[in-house]
């Protein structure tokens, strides 16, 4: 797609595009001014680097090619047919296509590192691209990840399992694994281009945004955080939270398992350097309504028992039937049972134990459950700070790490 | 006249025993076919069903939807039904050869037409087979679809949804197999019509609630009384 784009651009600008040291992808809506002020932070990066701005073709305005200013770096405009991810409630990781494309651009422009910004506009926007930018251009970084001053409820698909699960696994510690901001040195654009052919030929290939931390990870590269500050999320779709999760957790999943080896060699998580400094967020005391979260789990735990009891073991069916008949207030679902849920539905999507459609949307009431779960014991523990409370949850997924391993190597016969 | 009735009931007599002598060699070989079937029949019923068994056939095919193919009866594993059904199709195979040994007429045609029906009982099997398969699979879509959009007759749409394409598969199949097609399609139409028309219903009374809900969700929000959802999930 970007091949096209850059090959429909002016001859002459063309020729001036031969080659990138830097290549940021722009996967959000942003205005011209917002547009202007990226090309201006970018300009104070060191060094006189030729920089390539993919951005969406379709803009209502059209920014201006940059003229080069003596001393500064050198700024393209690309406009090209990058799909953007905020448009109609599509997620980062159904724009799977769109960070291979700009992945392949950087690669066509041998520029030495990558940057892409997905997460909605905010007014700093145009210094983030900078700040995944600098660590890659100025060390021996490969991927930078973003790590967001969040608010209590937000992200909990990527704090209850994701970042957990990366941190248990992988053995480092990152707030966002799957970004969606990201910084790519060329080294692991390459990998993850180099699988994506192999997935063309018929192997198993990689998913351009999901695998890229479990990538860098396990090929011992250098990754790095950046403090982000914070991030507009996209409000929650109820009627989609099924395929939401199918969307993330299938390619997480797919990672696992073929990073069998990797990962069963990994006994501790250490922390990765971090960049910048945290930005303070403002004190959060909103409270959520559970009642629909506990309908869900509760309507799940009725009608579901013939799906779940194919992947979940006994004693983990006889726990949640036990919480199905708590009352609302008193509903807590234990870290240890979250864990052996997650850790479960990961082994049935290895064995294909049912349909992998099926059984990553089946999990929908379970995660809502541990939402539920989570919102009671924030309200309940006032003194508990969110980071605290997952940073709990983190340490038992670690601690449930052995379960995984004993499941993963004989399914048949560990079988609690 | 004593003579005469002596003579004619000795001719019978060996008329019959000739009938009956001509039977033998067909009879044998009619035991004789049944008796290599049911060997060769159970030889490939063991085969198969250690087969299945390391391909874990059981396993799979609960996790399609057929945890058990004959609920309560005692051909509830997947494997026994597929060996036993083999076994059965040899002997049955066997005995029309064995049938056809006698070299009759009335036999051979017997056969011939018993062998011309099997490609409608094959092919009434298949789209069988096949539609239980897709209904099993697009009931249990239903059944997680429903659930997670939290509607309460979750289940009764997924097993309306499930019978409504077995009733399509099994009325495909009998006319398929051509057995009264008049009263299938009769059949069918009643019960595919009363089964749309019980969903509708359901659906229809079951989502009052969801549709007040949804209104007074609207009027909230028009009116600025709602309060955002703090929820997110990526």
């Amino acid at each position: 797609m970007e091949t096209d784009s850059i090959s429909r651009q002016p001859q002459a600008e063309s020729r001036q595009l031969d080659s990138a040291e830097l290549v940021v992808g722009i996967l959000t809506e942003l205005d011209s001014e917002a547009l202007m002020a990226l090309r201006d932070a970018l300009r104070t990066l060191p060094g006189s680097l030729r920089i390539a701005v993919l951005e969406s073709e379709d803009r209502k305005s059209p920014s201006p090619i940059d003229s080069d200013s003596p001393g500064s770096s050198p700024i393209f405009s690309v406009p090209s047919l990058l799909a953007r991810p905020n448009g109609s409630g599509v997620s980062p990781l159904g724009m799977a296509g769109t960070y291979q494309s700009v992945f392949a651009a950087s690669e066509k422009l041998q520029s030495r590192a990558c940057c892409i910004i997905a997460s909605r506009p905010e007014s700093a926007t145009p210094q983030r691209a900078c700040r995944l930018a600098r660590p890659l251009m100025d060390g021996d970084v490969d991927l930078v990840v973003p790590r967001y001053a969040r608010h209590k409820f937000e992200g909990l698909l990527n704090s209850s399992i994701i970042a957990p699960v990366t941190r248990t696994l992988y053995g480092k510690r990152l707030s966002n694994p799957m970004g969606p901001d990201f910084g790519v040195s060329r080294r692991l654009v390459q990998k993850i281009l180099g699988a994506g052919q192999a997935r063309r030929a018929g192997g198993n290939g990689l998913h351009p945004l999901a695998s890229l931390a479990p990538t860098a990870l396990c090929d011992n590269l250098t990754v790095a955080e950046v403090h982000f500050g914070t991030r507009l999320y996209p409000p929650p779709d109820w009627s989609n939270t099924g395929s939401l999760l199918a969307e993330v957790l299938g390619p997480v999943f797919l990672d696992i398992e073929r990073n069998a080896a990797c990962w069963q060699r990994m006994r501790v998580s250490a922390a990765v350097p971090t960049i910048g400094e945290p930005v303070p967020v403002r004190e959060d005391a909103s409270t959520m309504d559970t009642t629909r979260l506990l309908d869900s789990f509760a309507l799940g735990n009725r009608e579901l028992q013939e799906i779940w009891g194919l992947v979940l073991p006994p004693s983990t069916l006889f726990e949640l039937r036990k919480l199905s008949r708590l009352p609302p207030e008193r509903f807590q679902m234990p870290d240890e049972l979250w864990v052996r849920i997650v850790y479960d539905f990961a082994l049935a999507h290895r064995l294909r134990t049912i349909n992998r459609d099926h059984l990553l949307k089946s999990m929908t009431p379970l995660y809502l459950g541990w939402v539920a779960s989570y919102a009671h014991d924030l309200q309940r523990d006032g003194s508990v700070g969110s980071d605290q409370r997952l940073e709990r949850l983190a340490l038992a997924f670690e601690a449930g790490k052995p379960y995984l391993v004993s499941r993963w190597r004989w399914p048949d016969r560990f079988n609690p | 006249m004593w003579e005469q009735v002596k003579q004619a009931l000795a001719q019978s007599t060996a008329r019959f025993l000739t009938e009956v002598a001509s039977l033998l060699p067909g009879l044998a070989a009619l035991i004789l076919a049944v008796l290599l079937s049911l060997v060769l029949g159970w030889i490939l019923a063991v085969v198969v069903r250690r087969l299945l068994a390391s391909l874990r056939f059981d396993e799979r095919m609960a996790g399609w939807g057929f945890a058990s193919l004959a609920e309560g009866s005692p051909l509830s594993s997947p494997t026994l039904f597929v060996s036993r059904s083999i076994l059965i199709l040899v002997i049955l195979a066997g005995f029309l050869i064995g049938i056809a040994a006698f070299d009759f007429e009335w036999t051979s045609l017997l056969v011939r037409s018993i062998l011309a029906y099997i490609p409608n009982v094959v092919g009434a099997v298949l789209v069988l087979l096949v539609g239980t398969i897709i209904a099993r699979f697009v009931g249990r879509s239903v059944l997680i679809g429903a659930v997670n959009l939290n509607l309460q007759y979750a289940r009764l749409l997924s097993e309306g949804v499930k019978w409504l394409v077995i009733v399509l598969a099994v009325a495909m199949a009998l006319e398929h197999l051509r057995i009264a097609p008049g009263i299938v399609e009769l059949a069918f139409g009643i019960l595919f019509g009363g089964i749309v028309f019980g969903l509708a219903l359901a659906v229809g009374l079951g989502s009052k609630e969801l549709v007040t809900k949804s209104l007074e969700r609207d009027a909230k929000r028009s009116t600025g009384e709602e309060v955002e959802d703090p929820l997110r999930h990526l």
